[in-house]
This record gives C-alpha cells, sequence and structure tokens, in this order.
C-alpha cells in the first residue's frame, strides 16, 4: 500500500521518536535524582540541572513543531489521535522532568543535615518502581500496546502504599529538629516520585485513547 | 418511518428525509454503485465523500431521479423520501425535482438577468404570490442580496464565481425545495467564495435537508453532521463499482472511524 502523505507520517514518526527519547531521558533523570538525594551525589544533582535543561529546549522546539504540523497538515483520525496523545506526552514528559529538579533541589537543600537509612530506603525502593513504570509506558506507547499499558495502574499501587506511608516514618524520626527537617524534605522527595508514577499511569491512558479512540481513566487513585 | 443507525458504540434513531436502501445503480449491464443503504437526516448537513469514481455523484444524483436523462441508467433497490419511493411508476419526476433541489460544481446561472435567474422556477412551476418578495427572499437567504439589490437586471454571468454559485443556490431555494443536493459546490471557487458557502450552508440546514458531494475531506469535517465513505472495487476487467464502506456522525469519521479502509482513506494512506 502506497502512502500518500509520507512526508507527513515521515513528520509524526520523527516526533513520536523525540517523545520516546525525552521518555528515556526522564526514566535516567529519576535514577540521578534519587542518586542525588539517597546517596548525596552532587555529580548526578547537576547531571539533572542540565539534562532537565535540554528536556525543556525539547518541549520547546516539539511544540513549535506540532503547532506547525497541526496548522499545515490538518490531521485527521488516527493521525488527529496520534497529534493529540503527542501534545499530551510533551507536557507530561517536561513535568517528570521537573519533578525530578524538585528532588535534586531538596537534595542540594538538605546536604548538610542527618539522615535516616529507613527513609533513604524508601525512597530508593519508589525510585526503582517508578524507572519501570516509564519504561512499560514508553513500550506501550511505541508498540500501541494496550496490555502493556494495563499493567500500569497495578505498578502504581505500591508507589502511592510507600507514599502514604512516608508520613509514619517522618513521625517516627522523633525529637531531633534537623533530622525532621531532612525527613520533612523527604515527604516532598516521595510525594515527586509518587507524581511521577501518576504520569507514566496517564501516558498508558493516553495509549488507550491511541488505539481504541476512547478517553478513559484506568482507576482512580485516591491520593492523585 | 424510522430507521436505526447503529454503530459499534452507540444507536440513534432519526426521522430519515431519505432511507436509501439496497441501492444499485446500473450504466448498461455495468454496476456503477453496489447495495448502497444509508439514512439522510433532516435539517442536516450529509457529506458523501471518496474516492473518484466511488460512485458518490452517482449516489447523490439518485435522489432527485437525475439519472433518469443518463441513456441506459438503470435504478434498483429503493430510495424512499418521506417513506415514498422515488423510482414508483407514480411518481412524477419533475416534481421530484422541485422539492429535491441541486446545485453543481460549476455555477451555472443562466444567460438572463440575476433576477429572471431566481423567478425561472417559480414562473415554470406557476407559484403563488409576490415574485418580487419572492426572489428578494431566496437571495437573501442564499447570502446574495446585498450584493446585487442595486443591479437585479444585469447578467447573472457578470458576477464572480463564488456570487454565481451562491447565485445557483438562491435559484435552487426559490422552488421551495425541502432539499438541496449539492454536487462538489465549492470545486471551482477560491478559499473566500468557499468559506461563504460554507457559512451559508449553516445558515440553510435550518430550513433544507443537505446532501454534499465532496472531494475535499476538509470541507466535510467542517460542514457535515453525517459523513458516508465510499470506496471502489475494480474487477479484473479495469470496471469500477462504488460502495458504501462506512456511515456515522462526522465527528466519529473523522477522529476514529470503525473501519480500517476509512481510516487508510481519510489518513492518505489509501493504497
Amino acid at each position: 500500500m502506497s502512502d500518500r502523505r509520507s512526508h507527513f507520517h515521515d513528520e509524526l514518526a520523527e516526533l513520536e521518536h523525540t517523545m520516546y527519547d525525552v521518555g528515556l531521558r526522564a526514566e535516567h533523570m529519576v535514577a540521578l535524582a534519587v542518586s542525588a538525594v539517597v546517596d548525596r551525589n552532587e555529580t548526578a544533582a547537576d547531571e539533572v540541572l542540565a539534562m532537565d535543561a535540554e528536556i525543556d529546549r525539547l518541549y520547546a522546539a516539539t511544540h513549535e513543531r506540532w503547532m506547525q504540523l497541526m496548522a499545515r497538515q490538518q490531521p485527521m483520525a488516527s493521525d488527529l489521535r496520534i497529534m493529540s496523545v503527542l501534545l499530551h506526552l510533551n507536557i507530561t514528559l517536561e513535568r517528570m522532568g521537573d519533578q525530578t529538579v524538585n528532588m535534586v533541589k531538596l537534595a542540594k537543600a538538605t546536604s548538610g543535615l542527618p539522615h535516616n537509612e529507613r527513609i533513604a530506603g524508601q525512597i530508593r525502593e519508589m525510585g526503582d518502581l517508578v524507572r519501570p513504570m516509564i519504561r512499560t509506558a514508553l513500550q506501550a506507547f511505541a508498540l500501541r500496546d494496550m496490555d502493556e499499558a494495563l499493567l500500569l495502574p497495578a505498578m502504581d499501587e505500591p508507589v502511592d502504599r510507600l507514599n502514604r506511608n512516608m508520613y509514619r516514618e517522618v513521625v517516627a524520626c522523633g525529637p531531633d529538629q534537623h533530622l525532621l527537617e531532612w525527613a520533612t524534605r523527604m515527604m516532598m522527595v516521595s510525594r515527586a516520585l509518587e507524581r511521577i508514577g501518576d504520569q507514566a499511569v496517564d501516558i498508558g491512558e493516553q495509549v488507550a485513547f491511541l488505539v481504541t479512540g476512547e478517553v478513559r481513566e484506568f482507576n482512580d487513585h485516591v491520593d492523585r | 418511518m424510522t430507521s436505526q443507525l447503529t454503530t459499534e458504540r452507540h444507536a440513534l434513531e432519526i426521522e430519515p428525509v431519505f432511507d436509501i436502501d439496497s441501492l444499485n445503480v446500473y450504466y448498461g449491464d455495468f454496476r456503477a454503485v453496489k447495495d448502497v443503504s444509508l439514512p439522510v437526516a433532516g435539517n442536516e448537513i450529509t457529506a458523501l465523500i471518496g474516492p473518484s469514481g466511488c460512485g458518490k455523484t452517482t449516489v447523490l444524483r439518485c435522489l432527485n431521479r437525475m439519472n433518469d436523462l443518463i441513456e441506459g441508467a438503470r435504478v434498483e433497490g429503493w430510495v424512499r423520501y418521506h417513506g415514498i419511493n422515488l423510482y414508483d411508476p407514480g411518481v412524477d419526476p419533475v416534481e421530484v425535482r422541485r422539492r429535491i433541489g441541486m446545485v453543481f460544481q460549476k455555477p451555472n446561472p443562466f444567460p438572463k438577468s440575476i433576477y429572471d435567474n431566481v423567478a425561472f422556477g417559480p414562473r415554470i412551476a406557476r407559484l403563488q404570490g409576490d415574485l418580487d418578495d419572492l426572489v428578494e427572499e431566496s437571495l437573501t437567504r442564499a447570502a446574495l442580496w446585498d450584493e446585487v439589490r442595486d443591479k437585479l437586471g444585469d447578467p447573472a454571468l457578470a458576477l464572480s464565481g463564488g456570487q454565481q454559485q451562491r447565485l445557483c443556490i438562491a435559484r435552487a431555494i426559490a422552488t421551495s425545495p425541502d432539499v438541496l443536493l449539492m454536487d462538489e459546490p465549492c470545486s471551482a471557487l477560491d478559499p473566500i467564495a468557499t468559506l461563504r458557502i460554507e457559512e451559508l450552508m449553516f445558515q440553510l440546514k435550518k430550513d433544507f435537508t443537505i446532501v454534499i458531494v465532496t472531494h475535499n475531506m476538509q470541507q466535510a469535517a467542517r460542514v457535515s453532521d453525517r459523513t458516508a465513505f465510499l470506496s471502489v472495487d475494480v474487477n479484473d476487467r479495469g470496471q469500477r463499482t462504488g460502495r458504501l464502506v462506512e456511515f456515522d456522525t462526522t465527528d466519529k469519521i473523522f477522529t476514529a472511524p470503525s473501519e480500517k479502509d476509512t481510516e487508510d482513506y481519510i489518513t492518505g494512506r489509501f493504497g
């Protein structure tokens, strides 16, 4: 079958590839941000800031290209749906990057404070849970794989649980003001990771829209 | 009479103006259109889209028996208009065309004055009432009155292409039809004149049922309420037979069509 709009479809494929690439970068930024927080890895922190600047640049370039394609190509049917999803992904992935920047800023703000291994372990665990979620969301998007997308809510549950539990861990830090200050900031780190998990689920919902043409929420997250 | 339009996601009931049922059109022994069934809802714009040779104009011309004028043309099936089969022997094709007007691809005003173009149909039909009022009302409804009110005696052919097409619309509605059939009404017009016709269609559908054939998918998406996509099968002798692939709301057809053939055509992947 010949493609009578191959030029446009090549452009769409290029934008899609850019989004996939940004997604992989976001996943790497999560790993770096967790290391910046838990290991107090300053190099990782600086790398996150540099990568975020690049994601911001790609966000602006993608948005501009998206506008041009909408104006010039007037996409329809599945082309229109992919355009809608690309716009959504562009925003979602940029925000994921912003969440890792928030984590890094918290890491820098708490660098001189004492820390608690138990809380640090939970932050690390949340990072280890969230990164495969980003991978799964990207894979579902690339392959238009609904089954893969539908895995995401279940993957998100332990992340939500750890985030809810973080409050108790902070309270358990006791009367040490410096430790409490650190732990309170860790609640914000936990919240950032929990948001990234939700954003991965959002991408899964976009994949479902792309495949079926229907907008749907995978499930109701109590604390979203 | 009620037709049930069912899609995978929803069923809706409409009171059709036309109920096209198992329509087959032959030119001699060649079948140009195969088994087309679709309802046309009142006071809506229904668009027929599809590649060249898919039979969309042929289907349109069946709706006011214009194909009768083509030697060797033969229709099988039913085209029910408010429940009456237009192809029943007792039906007068002239009366059919009075009630179901047509606007063609190329503006085709008569070589007469603007006034006489609009007054032509009412005079033939011996319609009662004040002809001047009828001409003014028709030109007003066709969004042309303000441009021609001071030169009604001028030749129609002196108007611009877009004005001529609106004059043809005024001429078509002067006989108080129920339906307007439009066969690529903007294909000879520039983009501004095209937008004027499209805006006019939104006004006209309050009073008329409109069926439009268009090659311009964006136009179908902009103006229509429902869209029928026809495709074409080519046999080993190279003969092309049109068939209906999908009929649904325009929103559905242009965002998430049910059929892959529709999807491929709309996104330009038609092979």
